[in-house]
């Protein structure tokens, strides 16, 4: 018994040392389109976290809203208002790889993930499809869907200068390194 | 023995789930301070506060006769308005220019600020630094006599302040004033080309849209016979796309050459002013 649970606990200490299919970057781009007639705009950060475990199948992405650039210091300055930053700091993704993928081709596939999916203090769980490429410096991921606003309690700041549009187009594009096992 | 191989077993299990997902960390925590002030002038002393890159601020700044001409008056605002409307657009986030025009002498000024520094959340920078400079010239047709040079009038300033936490703001403004001309009003009358002075203000914050600020602009050395201090108390209030301020202030002008070197009136007498400032900041990129 007792050297079944010494092997159990090794190749669980084994397994949390080995990360060889783990990817991670810290400069991942994010963008999100605000349409409205007569006043489009987009705000960009490239500050992006993500890492994803292809043994594990798990996916996580963050990012401080306060890096989000739209290019002008009042629209930045309602938007951090809007999304109240300074309560609510990061909008992040949790979940799982949910179709399959082959990391040994090189070809651009599509894939699905699902989880969680945070803005604002509220978590909705979302499926986002995508786009994942093995390259030989990484794994390059394309996502993007369309977030409503509403459904996570932020206000369309109508009292603002800025109208912005209830359903928000977001994209992510990030090439994530190997991580050192 | 059981129980403690568990709790190791369900660590490993904790563990590796933890790990899984990476620990949220701010991207810059050091970065720099955002809202010292609420905008660039508190009633007529300017702040550190710059526009963004792209941001256009038009701003309309009043006011009126002093209160003591008691109800006769309406409290001085059936004196007539002191009005200047300016307007300052950000080249950089960290270089603003304008331009204004003031009622009284017909002044047009244009300005010009610099941020030397901007404070840091993390104090690696404890202050923001900018420096102005205001150049006007009298247009009335009264001034007509005088040459283009003689109507000239100048400001250079370094405004230092620091953001001491999310509801106070404190400045300190370095200030010189000249005026290329001085004209006595009475045979005994002390008059400087050149003043010096300070700028204090303050910020307190009551809640995101509404704040109560001062400004002081005591003269430092020789000073102009008959001129008082200027100090204001503002009642700020942002609605999302306008800033309001509401204030009593002593002096008369708006550019800070002038607030030097022009109030007759003391705000401790108490003898002051009702005014108000309207700013819109438009985004134009």
């Amino acid at each position: 018994m007792k050297k079944i649970i010494f092997t159990t606990v090794l190749c669980l200490f084994i397994s949390s040392l080995g990360h060889s299919q783990s990817f991670k970057t810290e400069e991942g781009k994010a963008t999100f389109y605000s349409k409205v007639p007569l006043h489009s705009f987009e705000g960009n950060s490239e500050n992006l976290v993500g890492f994803i475990d292809l043994d594990e199948k798990t996916v996580d992405f963050y990012i401080d809203l306060e890096t989000l650039d739209t290019g002008n210091g009042k629209r930045d300055k309602d938007m951090k208002l809007t999304l109240e930053t300074k309560k609510y700091p990061f909008a992040e993704f949790f979940g799982k790889l949910v179709s399959d993928f082959d990391p040994e081709s090189s070809a651009i596939q599509d894939v699905t993930v699902r989880g969680t999916f945070k803005i604002h203090g509220v978590e909705k769980e979302i499926e986002v499809e995508g786009t994942l490429q093995m390259k030989d410096n990484g794994l390059h991921v394309t996502a993007g869907w369309i977030l409503s606003l509403l459904d996570y309690k932020i206000e369309p700041p109508q009292i603002l200068f800025i109208k912005v549009d209830k359903e928000q187009e977001i994209k992510i594009d990030a090439l994530l390194k190997p991580v050192d096992g | 023995m059981r129980k403690s191989i568990a709790t190791l077993l369900f660590s490993f299990f904790m563990t590796s789930l933890v790990s899984a997902q990476l620990e949220r960390k701010r991207a810059n925590p050091d970065g720099p301070v955002a809202e010292t002030f609420l905008t660039k002038n508190i009633a007529g002393l300017g702040t550190v506060q710059l526009l963004g890159k792209g941001d256009l601020n038009s701003m309309i700044q009043h006011n009126f006769g002093d209160v003591r001409g008691g109800i006769e008056t309406f409290f001085g605002v059936d004196e007539g308005a002191n009005v200047r409307i300016a307007f300052g657009y950000g080249l950089t986030d960290d270089l603003n220019i304008g331009i204004g025009r003031t009622s009284r002498e017909d002044n047009i000024d244009f300005s010009i600020d610099y941020r030397i520094l901007h404070q840091t959340k993390l104090d690696r920078i404890p202050v923001s630094v900018v420096l102005k400079g205001n150049t006007g010239i009298r247009t009335q047709k009264e001034s007509f006599g005088l040459t283009f040079q003689e109507r000239l009038n100048y400001l250079g300033s370094v405004m230092i302040a620091r953001k001491f936490s999310d509801n106070f703001s404190f400045q300190v403004s370095l200030m010189v004033s000249h005026f290329n001309t001085v004209v006595k009003t009475k045979q005994d009358s002390e008059l400087y080309n050149t003043v010096y002075g300070l700028g204090f203000a303050g910020r307190f914050k009551i809640n995101e849209r509404k704040s109560i600020s001062f400004e002081y602009l005591p003269v430092i050395g020789d000073k102009i016979t008959d001129t008082k201090n200027h100090a204001a108390l503002v009642y700020e209030l942002e609605t999302g796309g306008h800033v309001f301020q509401m204030f009593f202030m002593s002096g008369r002008w708006f550019t800070e050459q002038h607030l030097l070197t022009r109030t007759e009136t003391d705000f401790l007498e108490p003898n002051f002013r009702f005014g108000f400032n309207v700013n819109r900041v438009f985004g134009l990129l």
